[in-house]
């Protein structure tokens, strides 16, 4: 068993510890001391330089463990590969479209696909993607051509740092349907059942392209108070959250006082 | 910066992407509501860049991309087009173009790809 310089979190606190990566089971070393095997890992989340492993005999523990990239890909191979999930091999390819652009130099990468608690994990010779369940925008089942011949893929739209992405997931159809199933089901507290009128989905639209209040007002030809009008409707349809709120002043009389004396200095 | 033309047949779509290319320094020369205006605005602007929608009424936009690329086998031209539609690609890169759009688009990858085809 191979030992890596880690942090851990204990007691709401990173502490620097070891960790021996072995074929089966990671070793933790004191203060947590603590033995994981890779099949008992029910959940594995990912942030910058950190996971958080879900692993669950009786009930369910949690460990946040940091270290640096090559460590982290590691343990994380080994957890996706023999985790208890859902997992099949597919061809998957993750980005494919970002922000609406078509990345060229896409390609179909062979390799395996673990489906988790709170996300589904790609994971190819090089690469490893995660997708959080909560990050999920869409699901489609559908059609795309691969060597010159008409295949069915699963097409997921999924935010990355408010960018979205649309990955791609091949494999035999009836293991399809059942990863289109199984993300249909786990994603469908966010399903759009609201129909929005023409200006709210217009509003809707250019807030996704990445306007802001005064571009749409411009574009659209509406004053502040309507667009907040049409902004109430998309937070109480939960299609938007509120991202700060702009402030619109007017001088006082002190301020009035100060741009005219600014303009007399400066015609002096 | 380029002097770029728009092409697309809803007003919504072409205010919305002059608004986005405006904003990352582009001068939007001229626009276009369907394929056969777009060929003759290209031919009378000569324009750096086309941002060319596919679905259009009389001429769509792959018949006036072949257009454009047999008056001017340099043209720069990305293709627009809404999603479900990415199957078009293929034939759109066969027939020359440069980059690839899918709406709905967010406005700094738009301008990324804008960036990269100019630079080209």
């Amino acid at each position: 068993m191979k030992s890596v310089p880690v942090k851990v979190e204990h007691e709401g606190r990173w502490v620097p510890t070891t960790m021996g990566i072995g074929e089966d089971r990671i070793r933790i070393a004191a203060p947590l001391d603590r033995e994981i095997t890779y099949k008992s890992v029910v959940d594995l989340e990912e942030k910058k330089n950190q996971v958080t492993i879900t692993a669950g005999t009786d009930k369910d523990l949690v460990y946040r463990i940091a270290s640096v990239e090559k460590v982290l890909s590691v343990l994380k191979k080994f957890i996706i590969t023999q985790a208890s999930a859902y997992r099949l091999n597919a061809f998957f390819m993750s980005p494919a479209i970002r922000g609406g652009v078509l990345i060229q130099d896409a390609r179909w990468e062979k390799g395996a696909i673990a489906v988790m608690k709170t996300g589904i994990w790609f994971v190819g010779q090089e690469t490893q993607v995660c997708i959080p369940l909560a990050d999920v925008a869409g699901i489609e089942l559908t059609s795309r051509e691969i060597q010159e011949k008409n295949l069915d893929v699963v097409k997921i739209d999924h935010l990355i740092e408010n960018e979205v992405v649309t990955s791609f997931v091949l494999c035999p159809m009836t293991t399809l349907q059942v990863l289109y199933n199984f993300l249909k089901e786990a994603t469908q507290d966010s399903d759009v059942s609201e129909e929005l009128d023409p200006l709210t989905g217009q509003v809707a639209m250019l807030v996704y392209s990445g306007m802001d209040s005064s571009a749409i007002e411009n574009m659209l030809k509406l004053s502040h108070k309507d667009l907040e009008t049409v902004y109430d409707r998309l937070l109480g349809t939960g299609l938007a959250e509120v991202l700060y709120i702009r402030k619109e002043v007017q001088l006082t009389a002190k301020g009035v006082r100060y741009i005219s004396n600014a303009m007399k200095s400066s015609s002096n | 910066m380029g002097r770029i033309l728009i092409v697309d047949d809803t007003m919504f779509m072409r205010t919305l992407l002059k608004n986005i290319l405006f904003s990352g320094g582009h001068d939007i020369v001229g626009e276009a509501a369907d394929g056969a205006e777009a060929v003759a605005r290209y031919q009378e602007l000569r324009p750096d860049l086309v941002t060319m929608d596919i679905v259009m009424p009389k001429v769509n936009g792959i018949e006036a991309l072949k257009a454009i690329k047999a008056a001017d086998p340099a043209a720069k031209v990305i293709m627009c087009t809404a999603v479900g539609q990415e199957q078009m690609v293929k034939l759109a890169v066969k027939s020359g173009a440069r980059g690839y759009i899918v709406k709905p688009f967010q406005a700094p990858k738009v301008l990324e790809e804008v960036k990269n085809v100019l630079n080209a």
